[in-house]
């Protein structure tokens, strides 16, 4: 079979080890490999922000990176971020205002809006349109997802 | 009515969201089996080309591949399609091609190996040869007699036709003061799922079997479908279908299941097939692009007597909807407006394009599109607002239940109030002003209405318009059944799914308030499984049918459940069943409230104390309800058929600035008023609409599949098939008005496809209208800021698609 290359990387906090195919992509990785499915795959091609995780802080595309890219990267995806039981207030936010229909998309969201109100901690609504511009939702219009934004930033509790 | 009316109508949280919101997992592919193989497909890069000869040798040697299957097999092991809705002179068409393609991107060659990548090499090491024919792209152009023929089985092009006159046409035409003509046209979009097309099949030999996870919108049918393509009893197939990111209509592809079905019964092992966006904007089906051309008879006051229409639907190379945009088109065909009589002549035409599928709405959005641009016209020919020529025609409040010439019964609605509601939200008098401000600038703002009916439950018996009286489905309906559990709490199983639409909440709410329960006491099994949901053949998730069956089949089973309940309470209690009351979990009797049970009491006795004397005379306390909807009959003799059962409406107002140099449409403002009777949970609803209306606005604006003559799709990925960002959108405004239906247990209509079928009228219509400087009519979809440019800058008065 084909040669792999070892990596080391951290996962939602935890340190890991692993040997990767070079033609792995980080979101295979991260879904087939590790079972972290909560990253989706909408496009393959980057466009629609479904499989977005943060990489050393920032957000990224996991489709267009290989696995053996992420190499010494601290990577956070969607399950780094809160739990069923504690929910993260943007996540609440998004559960109060119907931010969700098929839930496909919102992974990729809540990071982005994460990355937006970390960088921009009081934003307009062009500019979280404008922020949220790289994930593609299917379902909602974003009117509902804008709301709740905006109401993660009215209560304080963005972080 | 309901006995109590705690949790219908009120917006709760979704049940489904804490799940989604962190960690997901339950989508198609984020499931495996041990030793499953991965398929992935050679597809056609012909529109149109005879097979020659396939050599996959070196593809069956590449290290990890399982399996491979081509034509050849399927048409060996497998039955062809016949439709859902079995047409008369069929075409013979297969999971995967055989001896012909038909359209880039149909599946050629199948391969299933170790994982997907490997699958993907192995395509490539795949030879075939073909002879390119010449192929038919135009709907039009496939009509003459020379053309191409997509299926020449069949020797010609029509899939179907038929003409339908409702009502006393050419009279209405001889009292006409003015006949105004009008020809538009539809492109090919989709609403594209974030989440694509997928299947895993497991295959078990012995008592030859098949348990398929994967995507359909129509569980029951496509069961049926995959048996009667292998030849075995439904009861063979095991289908079960997870909760699935997106679908608006158009994972109905069953084709795909048999091919992964033969790829495993072939591999041995489990296959499982994740379509990528390629693939899915080339092959999974795309809505129906189409031509309508119309005349309307007029009075001089602006009353439209009637109106002939003439359309050609174009389906692409399949046959699964032939005849089906057509059909329900005439659900909506008179839309909001007093009509004496209409005419209809519809064609279903194939050619070399992907086969069409349902698509939010369809056919319903071309249909409203094609009315409204008609009203516009007829607006302008006599020099009337667009508001006023509305007013002039709407079905009046105290005409409900309203009778359409085609058959539709419309169950209740305020059309003028709406429409008078959402220019009010809109303040239209000022945008008027600021719109005749702006001209004076060199601003070109447009201000566009669309008012319209939301069909909702489809009645299946239209299918019988096309494949005659004796076709098996028909009607519309929905089974469930509800089962307390020893703990006191309930689960709910029906034939619907969950693509999205909060449909598990919406269910809690309505057996919570059946039964007694909290709402959190009441879980939704959403992922459907034939071995143990229920179902009917109408069964699933489409044509906004949750508003009137699945809720009126789950009140059916949780009335049942509770009388159940109530007479074991009874017994319990030494009471009369009839002196009992129900709530909060509790069932005492009336006016002694100390002396009750609890449901949970109750319900473990049903289950574990099998010896005592059983009321019901069996034990467990469980109820099946199948319902069906009386409204929906047989197409009369006249052809009228109740095509769709609810009626929703919705006014739309439009506001958008037109860049006169550039042509870009800027969206400034969106306003809706929708009427879907009583609300269930008024925040999934507002989702319904603000997503159904950006789809709209999205086809209107943005989004083209666009062929070349030779049949080649340029569109294949999101960088050239342009979906609307959160940047593109503007934030659309909201408000309801709410006219009960008297033909729903709730009083509920459809909601989901509305916002779809509206916002394209709309916003056709205020384009048109902001470009009424320059004389410029919009006659086409979508509106290109290009295509626009090249218009304007030619001198020309129409935007129209170029003819090939």
């Amino acid at each position: 079979m084909a040669e792999t290359i070892s990596i080391a990387l951290k996962v939602n906090g935890s340190e890991l080890a692993a040997a990767v195919e070079p033609r792995r992509s980080l979101v295979d990785f991260l879904r087939h490999d590790l079972g972290l499915v909560g990253t989706h795959v909408g496009c393959e091609h980057g466009v629609c922000g479904a499989c977005t995780v943060m990489l050393d802080g920032r957000t990224v595309r996991s489709c267009l990176l290989f696995a053996a890219q992420a190499d010494g990267a601290d990577v956070t995806t969607i399950e780094g971020i809160g739990t069923d039981e504690a929910l993260h207030p943007l996540q609440q936010a998004f559960q109060k205002h119907h931010a969700l229909q098929c839930g496909f998309c919102t992974p990729g969201m809540i990071l982005a809006a994460l990355e937006l109100l970390r960088d921009n901690p009081d934003p307009t609504e062009e500019e979280i349109r404008v922020g949220l511009g790289g994930n593609l939702c299917m379902c909602t219009g974003y009117v509902n997802i804008v709301r709740a934004v905006r109401a993660a930033v009215s209560n304080g509790n963005s972080r | 009515m309901s006995a109590n009316q705690k949790w219908v109508g009120q917006a709760l949280e979704r049940v489904e969201d804490p799940r989604l919101l962190t960690r997901g997992g339950h989508f198609i592919d984020d499931l495996t089996l041990p030793g499953a193989a991965h398929a992935a497909y050679l597809r056609s890069p012909h529109a149109r080309a005879r097979i020659r000869h396939i050599d996959f040798s070196r593809a069956l040697q590449h290290p990890g591949v399982y399996a491979v299957i081509t034509g050849e097999d399927v048409a060996q092991s497998t039955r062809p399609q016949r439709g859902r809705v079995p047409l008369a002179n069929s075409p013979r068409v297969y999971a995967v091609a055989y001896e012909q393609v038909r359209y880039v991107g149909e599946p050629v060659v199948g391969i299933a190996a170790i994982d997907r990548a490997t699958a993907e090499d192995a395509a490539e090491l795949v030879h075939v040869e073909y002879e390119p024919l010449p192929a038919v792209v135009d709907p039009e152009q496939a009509l003459e007699p020379d053309a191409p023929l997509v299926f020449e089985e069949i020797g010609s092009n029509i899939l179907w036709h038929n003409t339908f006159p409702y009502g006393e046409v050419e009279a209405a035409f001889a009292h006409a003061d003015l006949v105004v003509d009008e020809r538009v046209t539809i492109h090919r979009y989709c609403s594209t799922p974030l989440e694509t097309f997928g299947v895993m099949v497991q295959y078990e030999p012995a008592p030859h079997s098949f348990t398929i996870w994967g995507h359909t919108q129509q569980p029951a049918q496509d069961l049926h479908v995959v048996a009667a393509a292998f030849g075995v009893s439904p009861g063979q197939i095991r289908l079960i279908v997870p909760p699935m990111g997106g679908s608006f209509g158009n994972k109905v592809r069953p084709l795909f299941i048999i091919a992964a079905a033969l790829l495993a019964r072939k591999a041995g092992r489990p296959v499982k097939w994740i379509e990528d966006r390629r693939e899915n904007l080339l092959a999974l089906g795309h809505a129906a692009d189409g031509i309508m051309e119309m005349s309307a008879a007029v009075k001089a006051d602006g009353t439209v007597l009637a109106i002939k229409f003439r359309n050609i639907e174009n389906e692409g190379a399949g046959i699964d909807f032939a005849g089906r945009h057509n059909l329900l088109m005439l659900s909506n065909i008179a839309n909001c407006y007093r009509l004496q009589a209409i005419s209809y002549e519809g064609y279903s035409v194939v050619t070399n394009r992907c086969p069409v599928v349902a698509n939010r709405g369809i056919g319903k959005p071309f249909m409203c599109f094609a009315v409204e641009r008609m009203m516009d016209a007829v607006a302008r020919a006599l020099n009337q607002d667009r508001a006023e020529i509305r007013f002039r025609n709407f079905i009046q409040p105290h005409e409900f239940p309203y009778d359409t010439p085609s058959g539709q019964t419309y169950d209740s609605g305020d059309y003028p109030e709406m429409l008078r509601k959402a220019l009010a939200l809109a303040d239209y008098d000022s945008l008027r002003r600021e719109q005749a401000q702006g001209r004076k600038e060199g601003r070109l703002l447009g201000i566009g209405i669309a008012t319209a009916v939301e069909p909702g439950g489809s009645n299946l018996a239209y299918g019988m318009l096309i494949s005659g009286p004796s076709q098996l489905l028909s009607g519309q309906g929905e089974a469930a059944r509800v089962r307390l559990e020893t703990d006191g709490t309930a689960t709910v199983f029906t034939g619907g799914l969950d693509s999205g639409q909060g449909h598990a909440t919406a269910l809690a709410q309505i057996v919570a308030d059946e039964i007694g329960l909290n709402v959190r006491q009441v879980r939704v099994a959403t992922t459907f499984d034939s071995a143990s949901h229920p179902y009917v053949m109408t069964s699933g998730v489409y044509s906004n049918k949750f508003h009137g069956h699945d809720t009126v089949a789950a009140i059916g089973a949780a009335r049942k459940v509770r009388e159940k309940l109530l007479r074991r309470a009874a017994a319990q209690l030494e009471a009369n069943a009839d002196d009992l009351e129900l709530g909060d979990g509790r069932i005492s009797v009336r006016g002694a409230p100390d002396k009750g049970v609890t449901i949970a009491q109750v319900a473990s006795r049903a289950y574990w104390s099998l010896a005592d004397e059983q009321p019901d005379g069996e034990p467990g306390l469980e109820a099946l309800h199948y319902y069906s909807n009386p409204l929906a009959k047989r197409p009369d003799d006249k052809k009228r058929v109740r095509v769709q059962l609810g009626f929703a409406s919705a006014a739309h107002v439009a506001v958008v600035e037109v860049d006169p140099e550039t042509f870009e449409i800027k969206v400034l403002r969106y306003l809706v008023i929708h009427d879907c009777g009583r609300q269930i949970n008024p925040g999934i609803v507002e989702g319904q609409v603000h997503g159904a209306v950006a789809h709209g606005i999205a086809a209107a604006l943005f989004e083209e599949f666009v062929y070349d003559e030779d049949g080649q799709l340029l569109t294949t990925s999101f960088m050239d098939y342009l979906k609307p960002t959160a940047a593109d959108l503007p934030a659309i405004e909201v408000d309801r008005l709410e006219t009960p239906s008297p033909l729903t247990l709730l009083g509920t209509k459809g909601v989901g496809e509305g916002g779809a079928v509206v916002a394209p009228a709309a916003v056709a219509s205020a384009v048109e209208d902001a470009l009424a400087p320059l004389g410029i009519r919009i006659a086409a979809l979508p509106i290109v800021p290009s295509r626009l440019w090249e218009v304007a800058a030619a001198g020309l008065k129409r935007y129209e698609n170029a003819r090939k």
